[in-house]
């Protein structure tokens, strides 16, 4: 039985610090680039205006920052939400190594676009208003999705303390975060319901704005299905880089599993993406929907919802069939386009699409959130090399795994 | 009169917040309060108690009768341990006289003493061979739960010198879920000989035969003597 | 335990009783009762294009005058330096006006999408932005049908520009600047109720002259800016698809769900959870 002995709090954190692995690598200098870009760029936001960086006008208020982090971005983390569903509540056991990587990168990534969130605020330093109860915006939808993303990154944050725990070696801390899981995965799903949903219904009362063939009363419902294969293709992605990233840290059980995992999550994301493939036909129904087709509009629509929803479906089933995992991750790359591609639609593309100009975000807009992108990953890697994410936990959390297993 | 003074249809939604979060609250303490039946007061977890449900009797793995087991590896090792019964109704142990690699062990020699806190039993072999390895999980002299009694919890790694016709009157799989099943009923009804002779005054801690489920741990709380007519009911090569 | 339960039963019932309690209080308050919109009464065929209004609205507030004049082909709209803009139109009855700005909707958009109600519909009628609660997130445009907040993008302590009815003059009994300067008598002001009678009163006088119709009596749920036309307003600049229904309505079925959802769903995952655990419990290990 091994027993970690660290020395005191302030070596332990020293050691920490010290980067693992190569300081120049190619990844490495894109990212410093990127970011320092990003930093000029922001300063120049604050100083000058939104209008100095971005691309919005009058007609268009929200851009790239808000349509892309935010509205596109948060449905990539609901990998979360699906994988904490199958694992604490449905007893999957099948899919318990890749949680611990799934909450980290949801966590990060709600912080991190909440952080690009603010930057497209035009007075950031009002945000503490709906808040500290200053005045609740109770009626508005923002303010809905404002509040569970602070309380779902509690939530996600305590899910995760159990390895923050394990790493920092404090035994009866573990044991008290740990038994908070269950109560906080089940909050964590009721939240992640209804502010995946809420980023659509944030453009409910757009409706006179945003094309027909997109807009519906119905939109709510896709965003959140839309958001269950969203975030699994993502954490198929994931996977796949991961296992080659961080081949160092990931444990022989999970590198054994990987093809397992992979092939479920294909079928789950088939069965997911075709039954939001019959939720879009009976909402193209219900909006008489025939009538728009026949226009370039109408085309674009067709584009997005065979080639990008149906096509993938259909890869991941044969994926899942053949046992390929080439089929599956080319399926789970084509359903992130796909996602993209509708949640810019409904925000962007297709938002006072009467107007007929086609809205392009400036450099600007694209460095600042590819450098927020860069962050996220640059902490996630700092994180995944240092606690036991990928791999097993310490010894002595292993006689408490009755607790991590089975919980009550 | 909508039209002409103010009318917010979102104006309840304050309310309504802080009542889900009550609620939330509230359902935390209901469910606890809620749970079936055979709850009592010292009922802790699901896998806290002792059913045959419970027991894992995996796969692939030879049962004596005396609650050890042994499993022949590919590489021509079989690894022996304590069942998964023994395990749930002591708790925390120590395993004590462990053999070291090298020495000979025959079926009906003492495997191990497991101890806690001065209280002892002692686990016989189930096979004969010499000892390829002992493992270092349990040389520590900690007193530890046994979380993994198959896999990571296996005693000796024993080079095996007759293993067909050892094993041959051992149990496998569903057998052994019988079996275990019946043992069970065994202990129950052990138990209950042995409360009756002392702890009459204190009936939450031997619930019953029909429908009731032993404690977790529940040797743990039990004197000496208890263990040495366990020792000799259950664990005695005869 | 029985006191447990008892307890349940106490804080369900105080609970109960303030939601009740708490209702009544917000309906049916006596004041409010009292306190009538006001409004404006736009009237197309009395305009002359002269743009005295839109010169007053610019003095008031502080912001450059306007330097150019409503054209025919040209759509003026209100922006970061202009509330209230006059545009020309070349309609079925001849060259006719049209004022543009924010028509303060009974149950308006931008008030209930402010997260932090920094836009709010005061009781007296005028919907009105509060500069120390804003945050800048936009959501009061995009959600408005009109489009007619605008937004300082140029400046680093943005802030919203939007007609406000002269929200501070009214409370001191006096009239928006703009109607005050009109030489045409084209604007009127005046509660909601007696304008609507009037701009009834008005079309029933001179049928021939009037297009039936008072736009803003029902649109987007009613608005507090009515507007009266010779043409039909579609030739005027107007959207017709807006409908009659206010714009928070669209968002009633999503947000009266979530509390439900609060309360449906984690009493649905606990049981889903344990009934798939008691399953788990009879699987044989496997490696």
């Amino acid at each position: 039985m091994n027993r970690e002995q660290h020395t005191g709090f302030i070596p332990f954190i020293k050691r920490e610090l010290k980067p693992k692995g190569k300081i120049v690598t190619p990844f490495n200098i894109i990212a410093a680039i990127t970011i320092f870009a990003a930093i000029i760029i922001l300063v120049i936001r604050f100083t000058n205006g939104l209008g100095s960086v971005v691309h919005a006008s009058q007609e268009r208020p929200w851009g790239f920052w808000i349509n892309f982090n935010v509205i596109t971005g948060v449905a990539f983390a609901g990998g979360a939400f699906v994988v904490t569903f199958m694992v604490y509540i449905m007893g999957m056991e099948k899919y318990r190594p890749i949680v611990r990587a799934t909450i980290l990168y949801a966590l990060l990534a709600y912080m991190f676009y909440a952080g690009a969130l603010l930057l497209d605020l035009g007075r950031p330093w009002k945000v503490i208003n709906p808040i500290i109860g200053n005045s609740f915006g109770l009626s508005s939808v923002l303010f809905l999705v404002a509040w569970h993303f602070i309380l779902y990154m509690g939530s996600l944050f305590i899910e995760f303390s159990p390895t923050i725990t394990e790493w920092a070696t404090l035994k009866r801390p573990r044991k008290f975060v740990a038994s908070l899981t269950l109560a906080v995965v089940i909050f964590g799903i009721a939240l992640s319901t209804l502010h995946q949903s809420g980023l659509g219904a944030l453009f409910l009362m757009a409706k006179p704005k945003i094309h027909p063939l997109w807009y519906s009363e119905f939109i709510p419902i896709l965003f959140f299905i839309s958001s269950i294969f969203a975030g699994l293709s993502l954490v198929i992605i994931l996977e796949t880089i991961g296992r080659r990233v961080f081949k160092k840290e990931m444990s022989a059980t999970h590198k054994n599993s990987h093809s397992n995992i992979m092939i479920g999550l294909a079928r789950i994301c088939s069965i997911t993406m075709f039954v939001y493939l019959f939720m879009v036909i009976l909402v193209f129904l219900h909006n008489k929907g025939l009538n728009y087709i026949n226009s370039p509009w109408g085309y674009w629509y067709l584009v997005e919802v065979i080639g990008f929803v149906l096509i993938p479906c259909l890869i991941f089933l044969f994926g899942f069939k053949r046992l390929n995992l080439n089929l599956v991750r080319i399926a789970a790359g084509i359903s992130i386009i796909g996602i993209i591609l509708n949640r810019l639609n409904i925000s962007t593309f297709t938002y006072q699409w009467y107007e007929n100009t086609i809205h392009f975000p400036t450099w600007m807009e694209i460095v600042v959130s590819a450098a927020v992108i860069f962050v996220q990953i640059l902490v996630f890697r700092w994180i995944v090399r240092r606690m036991p994410v990928y791999n097993e936990p310490p010894g002595w959390a292993i006689d408490v795994k009755k607790e991590q297993i089975i919980y009550n | 009169m909508e039209n002409f003074t103010r009318f917010d249809i979102y104006d309840t939604k304050g309310i309504e917040y802080l009542f889900v979060i009550g609620y939330l609250l509230l359902l935390i303490v209901f469910w606890n309060i809620a749970k079936s039946p055979q709850a009592i007061k010292l009922y802790k977890k699901a896998i806290g108690t002792v059913s045959a449900k419970v027991l894992r009797i995996p796969q692939g793995i030879f049962f004596s009768r005396f609650h050890t087991w042994t499993h022949l590896g590919e590489s021509g090792d079989a690894k022996v341990g304590l069942d998964d019964f023994l395990q749930q109704i002591t708790g925390k142990i120590k395993f004590t006289r462990l053999k070291n690699p090298g020495e000979l062990i025959e079926k009906g020699d003492l495997l191990t003493v497991i101890d806690q806190g001065g209280k002892q039993l002692e686990v016989y072999s189930p096979i004969t061979g010499t000892i390829v390895d002992t493992n270092s999980l349990l040389t520590n002299d900690q007193e530890m739960i046994v979380g993994d009694p198959y896999e990571s919890g296996w005693v000796y790694k024993i080079k095996p010198t007759d293993w067909v016709k050892e094993t041959q009157t051992y149990l496998l799989a569903d057998e052994a879920a019988d079996w275990a099943t019946k043992e069970l009923d065994r202990f129950k009804d052990f138990l209950a000989g042995e409360a009756m002779k002392r702890y009459s005054s204190k009936p939450s801690m031997v619930l019953l035969q029909d429908g009731g489920e032993i404690r977790e741990n529940v040797l743990s709380e039990l004197p000496d003597d208890v263990w040495a007519n366990f020792q000799e009911e259950f664990l005695k090569i005869s | 335990m029985g006191l447990k339960r008892r307890n349940f039963l106490k804080t369900l019932g105080a609970v109960g009783s303030t939601l009740t309690v708490g209702k009544s209080f917000g309906a049916t308050s006596k004041k409010e009762e009292d306190i009538e919109f006001y409004g404006i009464l736009y009237d197309s065929t009395l305009c002359m294009g002269c743009q005295s209004c839109e010169f007053a609205c610019a003095e008031h507030y502080g912001l450059p005058n306007p330097e150019d004049m409503p054209e025919q082909g040209v759509v003026r709209k209100p922006n970061e330096s202009r509330r209230l803009t006059i545009n020309a139109f070349n309609t079925s009855k001849g060259e006719q006006y049209m004022r543009m700005a924010c028509n303060h909707c009974n149950s308006p958009a931008c008030a209930s999408a402010c997260l932090t109600k920094a836009m709010i519909k005061t009781d007296e009628g005028p919907v009105i932005w509060r500069e120390e609660k804003c945050m800048g997130c936009r959501s009061c445009i995009i959600s408005c049908p009109f489009d007619m907040p605008k937004f300082e993008y140029d400046s680093p302590n943005p802030k919203i520009q939007k007609c406000r009815m002269c929200f501070e003059l009214l409370k001191e009994g006096k009239k928006p600047v703009c109607i005050e300067n009109c030489p045409a008598d084209a604007l009127l002001f005046g509660k909601r109720r007696d304008l609507l009678e009037i701009a009834r009163a008005r079309i029933y006088a001179d049928p021939e002259n009037y297009n039936h119709e008072i736009y803003g009596e029902h649109d987007v749920g009613g608005t507090g800016v009515l507007y009266l036309a010779s043409v039909p307003f579609e030739e005027l600049g107007f959207r017709k698809d807006l409908g009659k229904v206010s714009y928070p309505e669209l968002n009633k079925t999503f947000l009266y769900s979530v509390p439900a959802v609060l309360i449906l769903w984690p009493a649905f995952l606990l049981g889903l959870r344990n009934s798939r655990v008691k399953e788990n419990e009879t699987k044989p290990i496997k490696e």
